[in-house]
């Protein structure tokens, strides 16, 4: 087996493990645990919204802005979590280039915050 | 293993600063502009104007320092230069007073003044690395071998600067008149002048896409911005999904040139195309045609022209102005980078299509203008009309074809700020009187603005004494010294036939009698309009009586592919 | 290039000739300037600025050295764009002397002579760019320097047109813009060829310079027909030549009086003028070829615009119509190819444009008073207004080419011409002549004679103004008819250098010699000039 392949196999063991972790556990959790249910248990959020209603149901326009600014807060983790792993080969150069983006994305908040998209009103 | 990969030190790119920096001030500009305003909302009433005319000797500096700063490697040596003498100070100081007075008649907004000084520096950056650098070493690489600095690339930035300072002339009494003041669409305009300058000098094809983004996003937020307009948030959205489908047809042209070629990067496109190594002809062939699909949405050439009439209608009319000069110009250097540079081994190959496309472009622009009533969608398809003759100097794949297609963006881009200029003065509060009707009488009401309107018009008609027909002229030029004569005479009818339109609205202005409730009751015009129309006429009618001095410029700025060793 | 103008041109220090062009654009300018709340100056100050014009062109008439009017004389030229090899070269010889004349003696009287309805300021400013244009087209020695005058001439005629016209004005003047610039976009197609073949045949820098062009002569057979096929077409659009002549019915009909006047007095010639200086020029053997085909047009021209003008009942209609027939002429003559056929066409431009001139500028004072061009509602005008009627008849006479009249040397000299090229087709168009006597004088008779009634019989005669602004015409009319050798002689070495050219190019071309010539005794007649083949310089330039 060529060191390529042998690679894969550890990933592919590793894997194996994960699943049968959650597997045993999830078994003994069925085993151990107590089990009366009723309609209120079986609700999807046991104690939150309605979650079924009328397909053309309003949500507040706020939700959006609030998505948008997750979105792009998530998008920034994404570059930066392999830019972390990388970050001493790219020395000062990776720190300043890394400062500019989240600079620019600040301003964009700061933009938001100014305009007061940040205030529930 | 790992470890072993984190040992390699990344190759940082060799960077140029100062070959940047008509990008970098347009963008960092743009930035400055947005952080600015949102920390400090309303300035007090009693220091705004101040601040305002202060921004006129600023803008002198800064272009000075621009200047200075892009022509030498060694920092502010051009600065040194012009300081050795006395004289030199008593001339800026008349200068910096000239400007701050100037800022101040003109009765101009912080945001436009701050735009309009970030265009100049941005020109006069791009003025001192044609100068000092490009004229006396020769065209460079910037950052790396993925962007390019040379005398095609400085021309279209110098373009995209030109038209962010007209266009953001027009916008300041627009934004006024329809009550959308803020710094949004100035930051927006910049950043996407930015994305334009990117286009013009990149040498990656990824790169190009990353320009094609930043200018067409900024752009698509424009097109929606008059919230209060439903055809401006038609026009905004009808774009934006339009183009955002063309993006994926640039891509995937882009992928399929990866395929064929094995890179993205032009130098080795061009390496790999020109030592005939290529295996998979067809794959090159799909590519043109997906490159072309993309740029041909970009730069409305039929029959990806659909988007441009409702747009053009529905955009606030500035936009428009911006829409037709930077965008098409940014699109069109592109498009010759791309194909000229990469592509030029296989000329044959994609010559054909283009001619294909520029025919069809030149025919349909003409004759859907006939049929219009709209001012705007006149335009629109006028503009059509005239992708169509950039793409017949594209087509020439010569020198002369180059040369043309940067004299036609030049003069196009004068002439088209100037006619939608006008537009935008008197169509009225939320563009509603632009119908043919509407300008009814207007050389009574407005004579001196009939009057420039006339000029614009002709020179997009190709009459001579006007930038317009020097244009055509040099595309024609270019066509016969490559002996198309047939898309020669096609350019020419069609020419004809689109001359039709122009003398429509022509007669519209100074024949038709207006109505009682004509629309434009002849308030007065924004100064800054005033100026920003009067220079795109100075320009369209200086450079058709004396052509040569933009003549030798379009001829000096020719596009080169530097490799990376 | 300059060796060739310089060496044999005096150095003139002034450049006459460009001040000639952009004395009239700079009076525009200054027109546009004036304050509005003195609307009476606008026309003082337009008059005076096409004065000074003509005075130069008065100077430059009579400094005209006629022993070398084969070559540019009072040459200017500058570098315009470098790059493309243009430059911003006039100059003027024998064949454009007159017409340049013309130009400059016209612009004044139609200037004086005509008030604007309404809005004087823009009437007189696009008069005066109009007369710069014109002025350019005849003095051009560069084709793209031509091609800018023949086109930029189109916008002043078309507001002319459509801002002071009448009836269906707008109509008219987009019919005459887009007629004639699909013309001459065409020509332009042309004249890039001309000059890129040129360039890359002989490898020399690309020029666009007349004289340079027609001598090297580097164009292949098939190319220079197709190419002068496209001047052809720009200029048969402009001059015009049946079947293209549609536009200029629709133009004269609603257009101003002073519109009609330089359309017919000047701007019709651009096209003859344009076939002598750059179709025959620079294409001979391509105009031998089609020089056939361009006679029968001509014919089928005259008696076509003859007919036509019989036939209508507006008198500015009839005088246009007779254009196009008096035009046919000008084409049989040049496309002749020999020295008469070319001199009586040249001549036959400037008798048609004082004769035809006149008559509009008549027509326009008739109209001003009877608001009215509908000859039947017009008669018996002889009585009430006898000043007018006999000016009537003398321009009409002329036009109609009676003996001792201009019009008769021009159209002798171009039927003689035409006789010895293509024999038949003269027969034919000498018919021509004959339906416009017939025309013109029923004309005549049923708006002057007969019984006055109504307005007719009160309508007022010629001002003492409207009568000295006919006075250069009845002049002009009566010398060129009695003593046209000073015209004619200063014109013949430019002509006899054009045929020679056609003859040096052209293998198997001769000069169709008109046989009838050493019959008749052209002098007994009207003293046709002396000597009718003069120097043969041989060269053109």
């Amino acid at each position: 087996m060529s060191d390529y392949l042998r690679s894969y196999l550890t990933v592919g063991i590793f894997g194996l493990v994960g699943v049968a972790l959650v597997g045993v556990f999830l078994g003994l959790g069925r085993i151990l645990r107590p089990d009366h249910p009723n309609l209120a248990k079986n609700e999807a959020y046991e104690s939150g919204v309605e979650p079924t209603g009328d397909m053309w149901s309003q949500a507040n326009i706020r939700y959006y802005v609030f998505a948008l600014l997750f979105v792009m807060f998530d998008v920034e983790a994404v570059f930066i979590f392999p830019w972390a792993a990388r970050l001493e080969a790219y020395e000062v150069f990776g720190l300043i280039e890394m400062a500019i983006f989240i600079f620019i994305l600040l301003l964009g908040l700061i933009y938001a915050w100014r305009k007061g998209v940040l205030k529930w009103v | 293993m790992l470890a072993q990969l984190d040992a390699t030190p990344v190759e940082t790119p060799e960077i140029v600063w100062a070959g940047l920096l008509p990008l970098l001030i347009l963008s960092a500009g743009a930035l400055l502009l947005v952080m600015l305003r949102s920390v400090v909302k309303r300035l007090p009433a009693d220091v705004e104007p101040h601040l305002i005319t202060a921004i006129g000797p600023i803008t002198v500096l800064g272009m000075w320092f621009a200047a200075g700063l892009a022509g030498t490697d060694v920092p502010l040596a051009g600065l040194r230069d012009d300081m050795g003498e006395p004289a030199f100070y008593i001339g800026l100081a008349l200068v910096m007073v000239l400007a701050g007075t100037l800022v101040r008649t003109m009765e101009i907004g912080l945001d436009a003044a701050i735009t309009v000084g970030l265009g100049l520096s941005a020109f006069a950056a791009t003025w001192g690395i044609w100068d000092d650098r490009w004229q006396v070493t020769g065209p460079f690489n910037a950052i790396g071998d993925q962007f390019a600095v040379d005398g095609f690339a400085l021309l279209f930035a110098g373009v995209l600067a030109a038209s962010v300072v007209l266009v953001a002339l027009l916008l300041d009494g627009y934004l006024r008149r329809e009550s959308l003041d803020g710094p949004e669409m100035y930051v927006l305009m910049l950043l996407s002048a930015a994305g334009g300058i990117v286009m013009t000098g990149a040498n990656d094809l990824i790169v190009i896409f990353l320009g094609i983004e930043t200018l067409s996003i900024a752009v698509y937020v424009m097109a929606a911005m008059h919230n209060r307009r439903t055809e401006s948030q038609e026009a905004g959205l009808k774009y934006f999904v339009l183009g955002a489908f063309a993006s994926a047809f640039l891509l995937y042209g882009i992928a399929f040139t990866y395929g064929a070629t094995g890179s993205t990067n032009l130098v080795d496109i061009q390496i790999f195309l020109s030592s005939g190594q290529l295996v998979d002809n067809g794959l090159l062939m799909a590519a043109f045609g997906l490159l072309l699909v993309g740029f041909g949405f970009k730069i409305a050439a039929a029959p990806f022209h659909a988007w441009t009439p409702d747009v053009y209608q529905g955009a606030p009319t500035p936009v428009v102005a911006f829409m037709a000069s930077a965008v098409k110009a940014a699109g069109f250097a592109a498009l010759l980078r791309v194909f000229m540079l990469g592509f030029f081994s296989h000329v044959d190959d994609w010559r054909p299509a283009i001619g294909a496309l520029a025919v069809l472009t030149l025919i349909v622009g003409s004759v859907m203008a006939i049929v219009q009533s709209d001012v705007k969608r006149m335009l629109a398809y006028s503009s059509i009309s005239h992708a169509g003759f950039i793409l017949v100097g594209v087509h020439a794949a010569s020198l002369a074809g180059i040369n043309s297609v940067a004299f036609y963006a030049v003069a196009y881009t004068f002439l088209v700020i100037g006619s939608f200029g006008v537009l935008t003065v008197v169509s009225g509060v939320g563009d509603r009187a632009t119908s043919l009707d509407d300008l009814n009488g207007m050389a009574k009401r407005r004579p001196v603005l009939a009057f420039m309107f006339t000029v614009f018009l002709l020179a997009q008609a190709g009459v001579p004494l006007t930038a317009g027909f020097v244009a055509k002229f040099e595309v024609i030029n270019a066509a016969v010294d490559s002996e198309f004569y047939w898309l020669a005479i096609v350019a020419m009818l069609t020419a004809v036939v689109s001359a039709f339109l122009y003398l429509r609205i022509v007669l519209s202005m100074y024949l038709g009698t207006a109505d009682g409730d004509a629309a434009d009751l002849g308030d007065p015009i924004p100064k800054a309009a005033g100026l920003a129309i009067g220079i795109a006429f100075a320009v369209t009618v200086g450079f058709g009586i004396l052509p040569g001095p933009l003549s030798d410029l379009a001829s000096d700025a020719l596009p080169a592919l530097i490799g990376a060793g | 290039m300059t060796s060739l103008l310089a060496s044999e041109t005096a150095a003139v220090s002034f450049p006459v000739l460009t001040a000639m062009v952009l004395t009239p654009f700079l009076g525009a300018l200054l027109l546009l300037v004036l304050p509005n709340n003195r609307p009476e100056y606008f026309k003082q100050v337009a008059f005076l600025v096409s004065a000074l014009t003509a005075a130069m062109t008065a100077w430059v008439m009579v400094e005209f050295d006629k022993a070398h009017a084969a070559t540019f004389q009072f040459v200017d030229q500058y570098e315009w764009i470098e790059t493309l090899g243009i430059s911003w070269a006039l100059g003027l010889d024998g064949i454009s002397l007159w017409l340049v004349v013309l130009t400059g003696a016209l612009f004044p009287i139609v200037i004086l002579a005509i008030d604007a309805e309404h809005s004087p300021k823009p009437y007189y400013a696009w008069i005066l760019v109009l007369e710069a244009g014109c002025m350019g087209v005849f003095l051009a020695l560069d084709l793209f320097a031509f091609f800018v005058f023949f086109e930029i001439v189109l916008v002043p005629m078309y507001f002319l047109i459509g801002q002071w016209g009448h009836g269906e004005r707008a109509y008219a003047a987009t019919k005459f813009f887009i007629y004639t610039m699909m013309g001459s976009a065409l020509m332009l197609v042309g004249i890039i060829s001309t000059a890129v073949i040129t360039a890359n045949t002989t490898g020399n820098d690309l020029t666009f310079g007349l004289i340079e062009l027609a001598e090297s002569q580097a164009l292949g057979q098939t190319a220079a027909r197709w190419i002068f096929l496209s001047f052809a077409l720009a200029f048969a659009v402009k001059v015009p030549i049946f079947p293209l002549h549609t536009w200029l019915p629709d133009a004269h009909t609603n257009a101003p009086t002073a519109g009609s006047v330089i359309l017919a007095g000047v701007m019709l010639k651009l096209g003859t003028y344009g076939f002598l200086r750059f179709g025959i020029y620079l294409f001979p053997e391509a105009a031998v070829y089609f020089a056939p085909f361009l006679v029968a047009l001509g014919t089928i021209g005259i008696l076509y615009g003859a007919i036509a003008a019989t036939m209508q009942r507006d008198l500015k209609r009839l005088v246009a119509y007779s254009s196009v027939a008096h035009l046919g002429f000008i084409v049989i003559g040049t496309f002749a190819l020999n020295t008469e056929g070319i001199e009586g066409g040249l001549l036959q431009m400037v008798n048609h444009g004082v004769s035809t001139g006149a008559l509009f500028l008549l027509v326009g004072m008739i109209y001003e008073r009877r608001h009215t061009r509908e000859i039947s509602k017009l008669g018996g005008l002889q009585k009430p207004a006898p000043m007018l009627a006999g000016v009537f008849m003398v321009v009409m006479l002329s036009s109609i080419g009676l003996p001792g009249l201009n019009g008769f040397v021009g159209e002798f000299l171009t039927l003689i011409g035409a006789f010895a090229a293509h024999r038949w087709w003269a027969v034919v168009a000498a018919s021509g002549v004959i339906i416009a006597a017939l025309y013109l004088l029923w004309a005549y008779q049923r708006v002057f004679h007969g019984p006055a009634e109504g307005d007719n019989a009160t309508m007022p005669d010629l001002t003492v103004r409207e009568g000295l602004t006919m006075v250069p015409f009845l002049v002009a009319i009566v010398f060129m008819g009695v003593y046209p050798k000073p015209v004619l002689e200063r014109m013949e070495p430019a002509v006899d250098a054009l045929v020679a050219h056609v003859e040096t190019h052209v293998e198997d071309f001769d000069e169709p010699v008109a046989d009838i010539a050493h019959h008749v005794e052209l002098e007994d007649l009207a003293d046709l000039g002396t000597d009718t083949h003069g120097e043969e310089d041989g060269e053109h330039g």
